[in-house]
């Protein structure tokens, strides 16, 4: 390596290091380095480093050379001065506050939260701590943030750094919230502390630029002004490319964390964003590159590295294309699975099928034509699919979908109870449409809204399901008007909001589908591609105000559901009873009491639901078509519990009713499809119905889960390949049968069979 | 003293003529759930113990006469009376628990401990042991029994493993399900029974989503070489000539078999299945020829 070349790295180094850590507002009062943060913010990059390293290397008090230290991102020194400071400084609340802002940007929020407890136990009315304790809050949307932020945004005789700090933070929410006036209020009494005490404008600057792009009004002169002040400021287009990715417009997120890393290379956080966005649009390598940056910067970031591990794993999912050769001049995308190699085989079938049938049913009624191919990622552990959605396990969402990759859990990743894989991949699939119909434009409560209603009216599972606490909800004045239906999702007020949001704009769009017709829903969609807010979107298609909409809606709640949600309290006292006389197998009284539940709430049809207990006691009491007929309703109306759909499937079949057996069986494949014997069941009866190709389909499946009895399953397999005339694959199979266990009868008579028929058909020729 | 004797199914005519003694013990169940089932499962363990050729000779401690002292009476007697030649199937059906110092086999009155079962297996020197025990905890002392002539088989792999087990009601279930027999030859040995409980456990936990409290375990080298019940029925004996001939004839062609399998790594897989395709239309033909014979020896209705 020549000399020049050296130095241009060890300058890019230079750049580099000095930029993370966080303006603070006057936080720090020392003059020397008060002159050193001034040449860092203003990017003056190679002046700065050495301005902070004499500090470090003097007799400064440790916390001002801790500061140095962070700045320099030596950040075990920095920790060191800190807790050294602190054990020379008891109680001093202006280094508990600085060194809890340590933890906190070091991602150690239950750490920092103590030390800010520390800091004002020890002042109570410390501005900074509080200010940090807020900030914490707010990143874990906990309400209690509030109690911190009042007094900095009320109480003008706080230091006015901290007011800053708290004005720049509501600002971010409101921005979050879609609510731009908020925004620019908060954004400008911000501005104007910034301008009276000289402090770097930067982050006002990022906010109002992001505060131009949710107006589509392009970045305007922020961007240029910030880069004035300081040209290697990448969070100029990392901070409004956090408000694309929450608008789900990834690709536009992913050019601006671009540009952010180009003007600041260091910038962990703009790299690990852009890889985190970068899988989110499936360009995995280039993902890599910039998480492997974003961990070598911030090694103490818990998202690059569960995303780093996660990525690692990905050779156990092998890409599956269908068609794996496009045909030529052949017409549609193919469709891309990632799934794990010990569940492909037995979930691309139903999983390529379903989305095709998604694609043909969405493109007719959003009137829309995906331009590229879907990928679709199946994770059977659900913290995997946590990480690659968010970077961090622990969220509790069953699929997301970001344009064209759809990642989910897969059907092993949950129980049967809490997840149907059919329908959610049926929910994400129409997020592909409206979110690439509107180029990424859609308010999340429309874009949710139709993934419900979609489910619903169309879904592998159709049928209305609400859960019970939505009703209570609902009951209990607790929706959102239209226009703010949003902040459901993104802010939720008490716990259950997000799922009475998700059914709320299911409702919505189920109404304005059966009131208006769905092609109003297309044409609403297009209205969102236009950049039309609800509200506007909302008076142009439907010609109603939002508020007029909100009453309608609630006319035709009261229609639709209100008869159970005047019963609500009824139901639930019925519902209890009825589980207290199954589980004392009182026959005759659950017959009663499950009747009277189902005249309450027909609809109700989750695996808790009355239908169950009533099938069973009419088979406890020799009423097997009672049962029958019970389970039959149960399955009609969106009921989807295995267990009982197979015993459906079985006395249906015994009733002679083999094409209902085989529909029932559909059904179960899209709740629990890695169960061996509902394949070869279903293949069964579809070989007993002359459907040899269906039948080899699931008996295929059916092998490919390693069954303990390979050779009945081969054997199976054969009998289906005989079935559609493919006799040397009915061969292949027997003879593979047969090397498993060499006398079984069967394979050997239709070994036999086959040699003889293909013998004759020598002859005959 | 109520004996054992009340509770002994005498299959065959006499001790002297048995190859093989099937002690099933059913334990407490505590509730009619768990009472239901046991009972259940140890009828089916029976049935499938009668189908065996020659017949074993079957002792079953159920309900009052399962106590303690009756099995280990009536291990003490079997013991006199048994020589090494024999073969032992013991099956333990119900709860277990284990207080991290010893297994108790739950029974009414005092229970059976670790110590009191393995007592029980020494003092019989059959030259071939196998012990079951599908309760819950079981796997405590799995390893303790463990011997050259014994195989272990628990439901759990440990004494932690505390909650009621599925897998016996998978084991019974295996001993007459043909899908458990995975080689086809009719019989259910210890070691299909077992794969096929312990796969359907592990389906069980993965499929519903719920943490597996059980994960059963096989100690010993000899469970493929020790039928639990036969599927089919045993072909009758005769001494036709012809028919002597077919068998000798099919028994020639599954030892090529064998020796192709054993040769599969020496070739292509085109030219193994090529062969293996020759041999076993062979070996097709030669089953045919003997049905057919047989049907001719049956007697003219």
């Amino acid at each position: 390596m020549t000399e020049r070349v050296l130095l241009t790295l060890v300058a890019v180094a230079v750049v580099w290091d000095v930029q993370a850590r966080p303006i603070h507002y006057g936080a720090v009062a020392d003059a020397a380095l008060a002159e050193c943060d001034r040449l860092s913010w203003r990017g003056q990059n190679r002046e700065a480093r050495p301005c902070y390293r004499d500090i470090l290397a003097s007799s400064a008090p440790g916390a001002i050379r801790a500061e140095a230290a962070w700045a320099l991102k030596d950040l075990h020194t920095a920790n060191r001065l800190f807790q050294a400071a602190n054990q020379n400084n008891p109680g001093d609340a202006d280094i508990l506050s600085r060194w809890g802002d340590l933890y906190a940007d070091t991602h150690q929020d239950a750490e920092a939260m103590d030390i800010y407890r520390e800091a004002l136990a020890a002042d109570a009315n410390h501005a900074f701590a509080m200010l940090g304790a807020a900030r914490v809050l707010v990143g874990g949307f906990d309400d209690a943030a509030n109690r911190y932020l009042e007094p900095l945004l009320t109480n003008a005789t706080l230091p006015e750094g901290a007011q800053v700090g708290a004005w720049l933070l509501v600002a971010r929410i409101a921005l979050e919230n879609h609510d731009v006036d908020e925004a620019r209020h908060n954004i400008a009494k911000a501005e104007a502390l910034i301008a009276r005490n000289d402090w770097p404008p930067l982050e006002a600057y990022a906010l109002r630029a992001a505060l131009d792009l949710i107006d589509d009004a392009g970045d305007g002169r922020w961007t240029e002004m910030s880069l004035d002040y300081n040209p290697t400021y990448g969070n100029i287009y990392a901070i409004p490319a956090h408000f694309y990715v929450i608008s789900r417009r990834y690709r536009d997120a992913i050019d601006l964390y671009q540009k952010a890393v180009d003007i600041e290379p260091g910038l962990a956080a703009a790299h690990e964003e852009l890889g985190v966005n970068l899988l989110r649009d499936n360009q995995i390598d280039r993902a890599r590159r910039h998480l492997e940056i974003a961990h070598d910067e911030d090694p103490f970031s818990p998202v690059a590295v569960n995303t780093l591990r996660l990525l690692d794993s990905l050779s156990d999912f092998p890409l599956i294309r269908d068609p794996e050769v496009p045909e030529p001049g052949g017409a549609g995308l193919p469709i891309v699975l990632r799934l794990h190699r010990e569940e492909a085989a037995t979930i691309a079938p139903y999983a390529i099928d379903l989305t095709r049938r998604s694609i043909e049913e969405f493109s007719t009624r959003y009137r829309y034509e995906l331009e590229e191919p879907v990928i679709i990622e199946m994770y059977p552990d659900h913290e995997d699919f946590a990480v690659r959605t968010a970077g961090m396990p622990g969220i509790g969402i069953l699929g997301a979908t970001f344009g064209y990759v759809v990642a989910m859990d897969s059907p092993s990743a949950r129980s049967t109870d809490e997840f149907q894989w059919g329908t959610t991949l049926w929910h994400e699939m129409a997020h592909v449409f409206t979110l690439e119909a509107s180029d990424h434009r859609v308010p999340r409560w429309f874009s949710e809204g139709v993934s419900v209603f979609e489910e619903w009216q169309s879904g592998p599972t159709p049928g209305v399901r609400i859960p019970m606490p939505v009703y209570s909800a609902i009951r209990d004045g607790k929706l959102l008007p239209v226009a703010t239906l949003d902040q459901g999702f993104i802010r939720p007020s008490y716990p259950e909001q997000v799922i009475v949001s998700y059914m709320q704009a299911g409702l919505i769009c189920q109404y304005i589908g059966q009131h208006y017709g769905t092609d109003k829903l297309a044409a609403l969609l297009s209205k969102f591609a236009d950049g039309l807010n609800t509200v506007d979107a909302i008076a142009s298609v439907l010609e109603v105000t939002t508020p007029q909409l909100d009453r309608d809606f609630d006319e035709f709640l009261a229609a639709e559901h209100g008869p159970v949600l005047a019963i609500l309290d009824e139901w639930h006292r019925a519902h209890a009873e009825l589980s207290k006389l199954a589980a004392e197998e009182n026959w005759t009284a659950v017959v009663e009491a499950a009747e009277r539940l189902i005249e309450m709430h027909p609809r109700y049809v989750e695996p808790d639901s009355a239908y169950l207990p009533l099938a069973q006691a009419h088979e406890a009491l020799g009423a097997r078509q009672g049962a029958i007929d019970t389970l039959e309703l149960f399955w009609r109306r969106g009921g989807y519990d295995p267990r009982s759909l197979k015993q459906l499937a079985a006395w249906l079949d015994e009733a002679g009713r083999a094409d209902d057996a085989i529909r029932v069986l559909h059904t179960v494949t899209f709740v629990q499809p890695l169960d061996e014997e509902l394949h070869v069941t279903l293949g069964r009866l579809l070989l007993e119905r002359g459907e040899g190709a269906g039948a080899l389909r699931e008996f295929e499946i059916a092998l490919a889960q390693n069954p303990h009895d390979k050779a009945s399953a081969h054997y199976r397999v054969a009998e289906a390949h005989r079935a559609i005339g493919n006799i040397d694959e009915s061969r292949s199979h027997l003879l593979m049968a047969l090397d498993v266990a060499p006398g079984y009868r069967p394979a050997q008579r239709l070994l036999l069979e086959l040699m003889r028929g293909a013998s004759n058909d020598t002859i005959n020729h | 003293m109520r004996t054992a004797l009340c509770v002994l199914i005498l299959a065959l005519a006499s001790y002297a003529a048995a190859a093989s003694t099937v002690v099933i013990v059913e334990g407490l169940g505590g509730n009619d759930h768990y009472t239901a089932q046991f009972a259940e499962q140890v009828e089916a363990i029976a049935a499938a113990a009668r189908t065996l050729a020659p017949q074993p000779e079957l002792a079953l401690f159920r309900g009052d006469d399962a106590t303690r002292q009756a099995i280990v009476d009536f291990f003490a007697a079997l013991g006199d009376r048994r020589a090494t030649t024999d073969q032992l199937i013991v099956y333990l059906i119900g709860h277990g628990s284990y207080d991290d110092h010893e297994y108790k086999f739950n029974l009414a009155g005092p229970d059976l401990t670790d110590a009191d079962i393995l007592a029980a297996l020494d003092r019989v020197p059959a030259a071939s042991q196998i012990i079951v025990n599908t309760s819950s905890a079981s796997g405590a002392a799995a390893d303790r029994w463990q011997s050259d002539s014994r195989v272990v088989i628990t439901a759990t792999r440990s004494g932690v493993e505390r909650h009621a087990t599925r897998f016996g009601a998978h084991f019974a279930a295996a001993l007459s399900d043909p899908a458990a027999d995975t080689d086809k030859n009719e019989i259910v040995t210890a070691l299909e029974a077992f794969d096929f409980a312990d796969r359907r456990v592990r389906d069980f936990f993965e499929t519903s989503g719920q943490l597996a409290t059980e994960h059963a375990k096989i100690i010993g080298d000899r469970a493929a070489r020790v039928s639990l019940a036969r599927l089919g029925a045993a072909r009758p004996a005769s001494d036709d000539a012809r028919l002597t001939e077919l068998i000798a004839k099919r028994d020639a062609i599954s030892a090529r078999i064998e020796a192709l399998r054993s040769e599969r790594d020496t070739m292509s897989a085109d030219e193994y299945q090529s062969r293996l395709l020759g041999v076993m239309l062979e070996l097709a033909q030669a089953e045919e020829a003997i049905e057919l014979r047989e049907a001719e020896l049956l007697p003219d209705d």
